[in-house]
Order: structure tokens, then C-alpha cells, then sequence
């Protein structure tokens, strides 16, 4: 108060101006710092409103984003899940050849595997009907009504057959509103089951719900099932041809086996019917004719009384005719022997080397008569064969007859034997006249006597060569004869090295 | 007596054979006896054809399930097929019970009389679960859930799981005892001196700016942030939201659920769009909240799967040191539609948590219910959609 007391009012004014002055400066530059501040938080709260709006913004395109990417991720998963299902189906179905199984195979739930709801296979039956194999989802109805507006369509057969897939994945068309209407589903894939022929069926799978719609993989998914199926079907179909042609064939060679059978059988009774009545007719032949032989020799010698020359000269043919007609009647029983294996075969090993010069011996006049070159080459690995020797010794005598009646003066008979694995060839070869390629098959048939030059004047039972085969046969050998007409004729035959073939022991019929 | 647990499954094109294949397996690793039988089915199968076989098989047994879009089973998930879970235990009771043609009836009345049978039924010993199948395209069935707790009391957990189709949402069964129903719940009280671990997780995220519902009653949102609800859709997903639900499309929509903030909780609360109505209102399977936080939200297959594992791990956790018998696992279709083919290893996941031969059992539903996991010590029973309910029983 004192202050106040002594300070004149005028200065109390001024000091009181003053400090207010100074507050009112001070508020001032307070609220002048505030509202800067004020502003700046203003601004950062426009930048954090700016930034939540470009977070938001930024959340959408990632929401945009992340459902293409889900998107994408869910059609990826299904092709795999199909692919997979694909591959099981594709090796269940190439691992069989029957039609019928191969049905049996795509089991239903595979076609469900692959992620459709109603599935149906249909295939051309043989009257060209399409007939429902696989189906899934479709009631019997909806199957009847089906095969009947199918097969009734003949434009959307034709487009089919052309190799057209149709599906709800790509715009629609006329075809697609129909096949809509035919298979009563939304959302569908058609396809053709092609093999190289044509169209061997369709497929059809589908979906009623607008959320399972198909797509362009569905659709390739589906046609590659179908191409399968066709492979499948036309590899099963041609086994089934090849195997029906090869039923038919091997039914044709049972019965002609069979009727074969039955000739051989016939022939066999025929032959054995033919051996039986020449043994018979020899037999009955042998006797009388050695009664003629044996009055014609005692004619012959006189004692019965002078006989004139001339018929001296009849008896003498009638000696040589009935030699013949012996010769004749031997061979025709030891060939009837033979084949009914009555003959005894006496198998002992023989040199035959020493076998072949005998034959040479006792053919040696003839040779000389024609003065015909004999040679002989025998392999050094040959020494003892078994055979019945006498048999083989005839087998050369005949042989080697024929040769030297065939070949000219001055001819030459070779005669060689080699080893051919476990047989011995054997070769007789002249220099004749040879032998026609008509008359080589022939050559050993009984009776067949070739027509040439020399045999019009040579005498023969065209029983020899049989009879040869006959033994040879016995032996478990083969012969045959080459020949060059004018220049000569080989006869080959082969004899084993061992013995494979028990004793003929029956006792001789006579 | 020690507690056997079988699991068949068969994917036999014929329901009658499915069945008995699926029954028969499950009855013989039980050691050919069961007291209860949990089947699952994916809608190929008529329950009409397959559900007495099963019964056929397994004569005594009560038997609870439903359809789902997908089984599970240790060895595989069977987009077709049929699986069956045969239990065998003295220490253990069952009793079930079923509840037909909700729809016309109050949720709440069919949750307290659902509840009450079993109960009836059950005795005095001590009530451990309550676990049901409840038809997955009823909208708020959630409310069943305030139904059964007027009966059990607000601790007592309850799981449940919406059956489902194969995404066409077109139609769903339930199976109790003989019954086979559509549009009903059926479920089972488990009690006795066994220990049950649980675990729940989804694994989405919230994205973008938080938005507010500023009308909603029940099940249904009429305005977000001053629009009609639906707009939020026209916003994030531009002009393919005009076809949600009826394309393939709609159902990926599954996968951006509408996520919820709820203070104290681990997770947002998630809610499927089931519907949306003429005025741009969105129905949903389970109320929500007015004036809550809302957030479109997203996931990947590594959340989704870690999320599963640490649901596994909870339930681990809760079985305080005993042995898992069996495991059962309630998950949401919309995690079969986020991991396609990576599926397989979610429930691999599960398997390396309890050990490769624990018998599981599992399917994929619309709608979870559960007790949600919560950052304080009392839980509430929320419907969750995209979530994994894993339920091991030791």
C-alpha cells in the first residue's frame, strides 16, 4: 500500500499499461505458437486420414489380387487332381484288351474323381445304336430320353463324328443350347470317342451348379479321356478281330487235321490192304511158277526126249521170263515186308568202305562190259555204321546198277560218303543220260518206270528204286535223286551215325 | 478298462459297402466293441442307404454325425467317402440327443431342450463336453449355443460345427441313432474320467481401414460406416461382388470374411456372408455386435496351417499331461478352399503334435462353435467361421 502511496497515479497508469501490454505480447505469441501447432497436428492427422485411405486402397488391390491368385490356385488344383485321376483311369483302361472290361474299369468313381457330377459313356453298339456304358448322375429315364435324342440328331452326330468337343466353357451356340436340352445339365462337356474308323462313341460329363461351371481345362481334361478311351476301345477291338481270325484258323487246321487223319488212315488201311493181297498173290504166284521153271529146265535138258532147237529156243525164254517174273515177285514181297514191318532189319555196324567195295566186286563184270570209270571217296572220319547189311548192300546194287544200265561206255560212277552232322550222305553219281525234272518226283513210286531211250530195251520191275526208299525209310534216312538231263543223275541218301531205332525183330511173315 | 478308439474309411463307390468297410475297420481297431460312433459323410452317399449298415456293424453303439464337405482321417481327406470313429471306454459316458425342424422353432428353446435330454440321460457322473452338429445353412443357429448354456451354465464348454455340401449350399444331414435329418441339431454330452483338451484358431488377419457397424440386429448388418453393409463388398471386391454365392466366385467370397474387434479377445471374431438381402443388409450365421469394428480379412496357407498348430498345441496344453485317445477336428470349409491340395499337411501338422497314431477324426463345416480363446481368464462360446476347432479326448 505504501508503494501504491507514494507512486504518483499518473506512473501507476504507465506501469499498469505496461505490464498489460507485456501480457497481451505474451498471449499473442503464445496462441500465435499454438495454432501453429495446431496446424501441424491437423496436417499430420490429413496425411494419417490420407494414409488409412491408401492402406484401404491399397487392402483392395490385395483383395483383388489374392482372389486371382485363389482363383488361379483352385483351377491348378483341379487340373492336378484331374491329371491325376486322367493317369489312373489311362493306366487301368491300356492295360486291358477287353471291351467289356475296359467299361468295367472306369469305375464310377474315377469319373467322379475327375470331378463331375454326372458323367455317361456311350458307344455304337453293332447295329451303329448308341448303347449307355458308363454313367453317373443320370436317371434311367434321363439316360432313355438321352440315347433317343442323340441318336435322332443326325447334325449334332455329323458335327461330332467331324471331331468337334463342345462345351458350356465356350460361347454359346445353336448346338450347345441343344445338347443343353438333350442332357438336361448347365454346364457340360461333349466329346467324340475317335479311333482311326470314325466315331466309336461320346463322352459327356457336366455339372447342374452355376459355383462348378467348366472350363477350358475341363474340356481338355475330358478330350484327352476320350482319346484314350477310343485307343482303348480300337486296340481292344482289333485284338478281338485278330483273335477271332486266329479262333477261325485254328478251327480250319483242326478239321482239315482231322479229315488228314482220316485219308491217312484210309490210305494206311489201303496200303496195308495192297501189301497184304501182293504178299497173298505172290505167294500164290511163287509156286506155280517154280513148277513152270522147274519142267521147263527139265524140258530143257533132254531127258524127257530130243527136243527140236526152235523150242529149245521157247523153253529158254520161258526160263528167262520166269526169272523175271521171280525177281519181280521177290522184290514186290520184301517191299510188302518192309512196309508192314514184317521185314527183319539186322542192325550191326558195318564198315562202309568195305561194304561199297564188295558191291564193287560183284558189279565189276558190268562195268568192265561198258568199261566204266569207278571212283570212290569216303570221308576218313567214316568207318562203322550200323545198318542191316544186306539190306544196304542191295540199296547199292541197285543203285549202282541203274547207274551203270543209264550211263554210256566210257561213262564214269562216282560214289562218295561225307558226314553231315549226325548222318552220313551217301552219293551215287553217273554220267548218264540223267533223268527229266518231270519224272524226279516220281522216281520212287512203285512201278514207275521212266520213259527213255534205253529202258524201251532194258528190262525192269520199276520196282527197284521203291524198294531202295523202302530200306533207306527203315534205316530212318532220307533219299533223293538231282539230275541234268544229258549229263549225268546223283542219287543221295543219308544213313544215322548211331543206331536210334530198336531191332525189327518180328520174325520174317515168310 | 483302458478306452479303445477305431477310425474307419472307405471311398467305395457303393454307399452299402462304403459303410460296412468304413464301420467294419473302425470296429475292429475299437477291439469289436463301441459305446459311441461319430460318423462323417460327404454328400455322394445316401444316409438313408449307408446309416443302418453302420448300425448293422456297430449294434449298440450310438451314433452321432453329419454331413460335411470333406472327411478327415490320419491317412487322408477324402473329398468322397465315408468315415466312422468307434469309442470304447468304462471310464467314460455318452449321451446324445437330437432336435428336429429348428427352423420354425426358437434357437434358444431347441439349444435348452437339445441340452436337456442328454442331461436326463447322462446321470450323475461328471459332465466333461458338449459337442453338435447342427445344420450349417440355418442362419443364427448361434443362438442354440445361449439355449444349452441356460441348461450347462456360462463355463461349460460347448463345441459345435454346421454340417455342410459340397459348397453348392444347397442341402446338409444330420444323423442321430437311426435318424437322418435335415434342418436339425443332433449332438452328444461326453463326461466320466477323461480329460478333454481344446484348442481353437483361424489364423485370418485383418486388412485396410477399420470400419464401424453402425446398425445391425441379430445375425444381420444393415449399415457399415453409413451404407448399406453390402457396399463393403462392392468396395474390395469391385464388380464381381454382384455374384456372390452363386458362382465359383461366391464361393471363394468365403475366403474374405468380415473380422470383428472384440476388446480382450486373441482373434477377430469372423462372419461369413450367407446372404445378402435387397437392401444391401448382410445375414450372417451368428449375431454381431452394433457398433463394433469391422475389417475385410485375409489369410495364406502358412497362417492357415500355423494357425492349426497352434490350435493343436492348446488342445495339447489342456489335456494337462494325459494321453490323447483320439482327436477330433471341426474346421471350416472356406481352410479346405485356401489350401486346395496343401490340406493334407494342415492335418500332418496335427498328427506331429499328438503323435502319428492317435486315431483322428474330422470334417469341414459352416460354422464353428466354440469357446473363443481369450486374452482374459473366462472365454465365451462364439460362432467363428474359417476356424479350426481341434477337440482331443485323453
Amino acid at each position: 500500500m505504501d508503494l501504491f502511496y507514494y507512486i504518483n497515479p499518473q506512473t501507476l497508469f504507465t506501469i499498469i499499461g505496461g505490464l498489460l501490454l507485456l501480457i497481451s505480447g505474451l498471449m499473442t505469441f503464445f496462441l500465435i505458437d499454438k495454432n501453429l501447432e495446431c496446424k501441424k497436428l491437423q496436417s499430420d492427422l490429413n496425411k494419417l486420414v490420407r494414409s488409412f485411405h491408401e492402406i484401404d486402397e491399397q487392402a483392395k488391390l490385395i483383395v483383388k489380387t489374392d482372389l486371382e491368385l485363389n482363383k488361379a490356385q483352385e483351377e491348378l488344383d483341379k487340373r492336378l487332381n484331374g491329371l491325376e485321376a486322367l493317369q489312373k483311369t489311362s493306366r487301368l483302361i491300356s492295360t486291358t484288351l477287353d471291351e467289356i472290361e475296359i467299361f468295367t474299369r472306369i469305375d464310377k468313381s474315377l469319373m467322379m474323381d475327375l470331378g463331375f457330377e454326372k458323367n455317361l459313356i456311350l458307344v455304337y453298339d453293332s447295329a451303329h445304336k448308341f448303347k449307355c456304358r458308363v454313367d453317373l448322375g443320370f436317371s434311367k429315364e434321363e439316360i432313355e430320353h438321352i440315347l433317343i435324342s442323340l441318336q435322332n440328331d443326325e447334325e449334332l452326330q455329323s458335327a461330332l463324328k467331324a471331331g468337334n468337343i463342345f462345351s458350356s466353357a465356350t460361347q454359346a451356340t445353336l448346338k450347345n443350347d441343344k445338347i443343353i436340352k438333350i442332357f438336361r445339365v448347365a454346364h457340360f462337356v461333349l466329346t467324340p470317342i475317335l479311333c482311326k474308323n470314325g466315331m466309336l462313341g461320346v463322352l459327356c460329363v457336366g455339372n447342374r451348379s452355376d459355383a462348378s461351371a467348366v472350363t477350358a481345362g475341363d474340356e481338355e481334361l475330358i478330350s484327352i479321356l476320350a482319346n484314350q478311351i477310343g485307343q482303348s476301345l480300337e486296340n481292344a477291338q482289333l485284338f478281338e478281330q485278330v483273335y477271332r481270325s486266329s479262333q477261325i484258323l485254328e478251327s480250319k487246321v483242326q478239321d482239315r487235321t482231322k479229315q488228314l487223319a482220316s485219308a491217312l488212315e484210309e490210305v494206311q488201311k489201303i496200303s496195308k490192304t495192297k501189301s497184304e493181297f501182293i504178299s497173298a498173290v505172290s505167294h500164290e504166284l511163287r509156286t506155280p511158277l517154280t513148277s513152270i521153271k522147274g519142267y521147263a529146265s527139265i524140258l530143257m535138258t533132254g531127258k524127257l526126249g530130243e527136243i527140236p532147237e526152235s523150242v529149245h529156243e521157247r523153253l529158254d525164254k520161258i526160263n528167262k521170263h520166269s526169272d523175271n517174273l521171280v525177281k519181280m515177285i521177290n522184290d514186290l514181297l520184301d517191299i510188302s515186308r518192309i512196309e508192314s514191318g514184317r521185314a527183319e532189319m539186322r542192325f550191326e555196324k558195318h564198315k562202309l568202305a568195305a561194304l561199297i567195295e564188295n558191291v564193287h566186286d560183284i558189279l565189276t563184270p558190268q562195268l568192265r562190259e561198258k568199261n566204266i570209270h569207278w571212283t570212290i571217296q569216303i570221308d576218313a572220319g567214316i568207318d562203322e555204321i550200323p545198318m542191316d547189311r544186306n539190306q544196304i548192300e542191295r540199296v547199292f546194287i541197285n543203285l549202282v546198277g541203274n547207274a551203270i544200265k543209264f550211263t554210256p561206255p566210257e561213262g564214269t560212277i562216282t560214289v562218295t560218303a561225307r558226314i553231315d552232322e549226325k548222318m552220313v550222305q551217301v552219293e551215287v553219281t553217273d554220267t548218264g543220260i540223267g533223268i527229266s525234272s518231270e519224272d524226279l518226283p516220281k522216281l520212287f513210286d512203285e512201278f514207275y518206270r521212266v520213259e527213255n531211250d534205253i529202258n524201251q530195251y532194258v528190262k525192269g520191275t520199276g520196282l527197284g528204286l521203291s524198294l531202295v526208299k523202302k530200306i533207306i525209310e527203315a534205316h530212318q534216312g532220307k533219299i533223293w535223286a538231282t539230275s541234268e538231263p544229258n549229263k549225268g543223275t546223283t542219287f543221295h541218301f543219308t544213313l544215322p551215325l548211331e543206331k536210334n531205332i530198336p531191332d525189327q525183330t518180328l520174325p520174317e511173315g515168310s | 478298462m483302458p478306452t479303445h478308439v477305431g477310425v474307419g474309411f472307405s471311398q467305395h463307390i457303393d454307399p452299402i459297402t462304403a459303410a460296412l468297410e468304413a464301420a467294419t475297420q473302425a470296429k475292429t481297431q475299437a477291439r469289436h466293441e463301441a459305446d459311441l460312433a461319430i460318423v462323417f459323410s460327404t454328400i455322394h452317399y445316401s444316409p438313408s442307404e449307408f446309416l443302418p449298415r453302420i448300425q448293422q456293424v456297430l449294434y449298440g453303439a450310438k451314433i452321432i454325425g453329419c454331413s460335411t464337405a470333406g472327411v478327415i482321417t490320419s491317412q487322408q481327406i477324402g473329398m468322397r467317402g465315408i468315415a466312422v470313429l468307434a469309442i470304447k471306454s468304462a471310464d467314460t459316458k455318452f449321451a446324445t440327443a437330437y432336435v428336429d425342424n429348428v427352423q420354425s422353432q426358437d434357437m434358444r428353446q431347441v439349444g435348452m431342450t437339445l441340452a436337456r435330454q442328454t442331461v436326463s440321460d447322462f446321470g450323475q457322473l461328471h459332465r466333461k463336453a458338449f459337442i453338435y452338429f447342427v445344420d450349417g445353412l440355418l442362419s443364427d443357429n448361434a443362438a442354440i449355443v445361449k439355449g444349452m448354456q441356460e441348461v450347462f451354465g456360462n463355463v461349460f464348454p460347448i463345441i459345435g460345427a454346421g454340417s455342410s455340401d459340397d459348397f453348392h449350399f444347397q442341402q446338409t444331414f444330420q444323423f442321430c441313432d437311426e435318424k437322418i435329418m435335415t434342418n436339425a441339431v443332433t449332438g452328444f454330452l461326453i463326461g466320466g474320467k477323461l480329460n478333454i483338451g481344446l484348442g481353437t484358431r483361424h489364423g485370418w488377419r485383418p486388412l485396410g481401414k477399420p470400419r464401424t457397424i453402425d446398425k445391425s440386429s441379430g445375425n444381420i448388418i444393415q449399415k457399415i460406416d453409413g451404407k448399406a453393409a453390402a457396399t463393403i463388398y462392392d468396395e474390395y471386391f469391385g464388380k464381381e461382388a454382384t455374384n456372390l454365392r452363386s458362382t465359383k466366385l461366391g464361393q471363394m467370397a468365403i475366403l474374405y470374411p468380415l473380422g470383428i474387434f472384440l476388446e480382450g479377445e486373441r482373434e477377430y471374431l469372423l462372419r461369413n456372408a450367407i446372404n445378402i438381402q435387397s437392401d444391401g443388409s448382410i445375414v450372417c450365421q451368428g449375431e454381431v455386435p452394433q457398433g463394433s469394428e469391422v475389417h475385410i480379412m485375409l489369410s495364406n496357407k502358412e497362417h492357415c496351417i500355423q494357425s492349426a498348430a497352434d490350435a493343436a498345441l492348446e488342445a495339447q496344453r489342456n489335456l494337462a499331461g494325459k494321453r490323447p485317445q483320439c482327436v477330433i477336428i471341426l474346421e471350416s470349409l472356406a481352410r479346405l478352399k485356401l489350401l486346395g491340395r496343401a490340406a493334407k499337411s494342415e492335418i500332418e501338422t496335427v498328427k506331429e503334435i499328438f503323435g502319428e497314431s492317435t486315431p483322428l477324426i474330422g470334417m469341414y463345416s459352416y460354422g464353428e462353435i466354440c469357446p473363443s480363446q481369450t486374452l482374459k481368464e473366462k472365454s465365451i462360446i462364439h460362432l467363428q467361421n474359417e476356424s479350426v476347432i481341434i477337440l482331443a479326448i485323453g
